[in-house]
């Protein structure tokens, strides 16, 4: 399927389901290409909500929940002996 | 996927470089071209005033647009809603004392922000003003200094516009000159050749003078010598009568 723009340079979101697979394999993932995605990930995440004039606790707080719903995911496992009651 | 729009833009904005990439090596030093494009990141875009806006502090506000179409304005709450009791109800969130110290340290959190933040948020801008103010100054003195240097420089060129007084001044005082030298010299040399001039007219009068002279004595000498002593008796016998003849008119005259 052609189309105007290559798909090398499409955003992920715009990439049609039938080309996913060609576009996941024709991505970067050399260590440069790596660190690249992750730098370019939180150029966008900071200067959305972070680097601003009038900034809010929200670009702080997002992080946080982040992170407290990622150590809740790794520490499941643990937690599943405490449940309540054993049939749900 | 910021270099991407990059790459992309600067391909668009300057197919020349584009162009002179496929020539060979040796054809690309004569055809070498620098700063055609738009520079990319001059000047520099202001910080926004606001971010991305989120509620609850918690979830982008893209989330609930996306989801208004199909769902309303209701749809994320009940969503919300739903998983929460979900989470709960299967017990994939499990309810253990760290919960409630957690709702508490949530509450207090949430209950210091609510009334503190707006005044910590004032001292920081207050902290942002200043220091955008300082740069400022910074700034507005160095375009002013370049400035005043433009100014003198515009200033300069304009004096060099009028350098052409000064080469008429100087045209001029050359031209008097000269035209005086050579009126000098001009009379100089009329003065010179009347000199010789009245030398040569001197020359002739004295000439003539003297020959006259010469010839008068020559002519008297001559005659008084052909004058023989018999000459001089009758003529000044002819004189004697002539006077008698004189003095007798005379004294007829005055009787009359």
């Amino acid at each position: 399927m052609a189309s105007p723009v290559t798909l090398k340079e499409k955003r992920l979101l715009d990439v049609r389901i039938s080309e996913l697979p060609s576009w996941v394999l024709m991505r970067d993932f050399t260590p440069t290409g790596i660190v690249g995605a992750f730098r370019r990930g939180y150029d966008r995440y900071y200067s959305k909500y972070v680097n601003l004039r009038k900034g809010s606790v929200a670009g702080l707080s997002m992080v946080l929940a982040a992170y407290v719903v990622f150590s809740y995911c790794l520490s499941y496992k643990e937690l599943k002996h405490e449940r309540l009651r054993k049939y749900h | 996927m910021l270099s991407r729009v990059v790459l992309s833009a600067a391909a668009t904005a300057a197919p020349s470089l584009k162009n002179a990439a496929l020539l060979g090596p040796g054809a690309l030093q004569a055809t070498r071209i620098f700063h055609t494009g738009q520079p990319s990141l001059a000047p520099v875009p202001p910080l926004p005033e606001y971010g991305g806006k989120v509620r609850f502090g918690l979830i982008p506000e893209e989330f609930f647009q996306f989801l208004y179409p199909k769902t309303g304005v209701t749809g994320p709450y009940m969503l919300g809603t739903g998983l929460i009791l979900y989470f709960l109800s299967k017990e994939i969130y499990v309810v253990t004392p760290e919960t409630f110290s957690s709702i508490a340290t949530v509450g207090l959190l949430i209950y210091g922000i609510k009334k503190y933040g707006p005044s910590v948020a004032e001292f920081a801008d207050k902290l942002n003003e200043e220091k955008i103010a300082k740069l400022e100054e910074v700034k507005q003195a160095s375009i002013k200094d370049i400035q005043d240097a433009i100014d003198m420089e515009k200033a300069q060129q304009a004096l060099v516009q009028k350098r052409h007084y000064l080469f008429d001044v100087q045209r001029n005082n050359i031209a008097m000159a000269l035209e005086l030298t050579y009126r000098e010299r001009l009379h100089k040399a009329y003065k010179e050749v009347k000199n010789r001039l009245d030398y040569h007219i001197s020359v002739q009068n004295v000439t003539r003078r003297k020959e006259q002279e010469h010839m008068i004595n020559w002519v008297e000498k001559s005659v008084v010598q052909s004058i023989s002593a018999q000459q001089e008796k009758e003529t000044i016998a002819k004189c004697i009568q002539d006077l008698k003849l004189l003095a007798k008119k005379a004294q007829a005259q005055p009787v009359m």
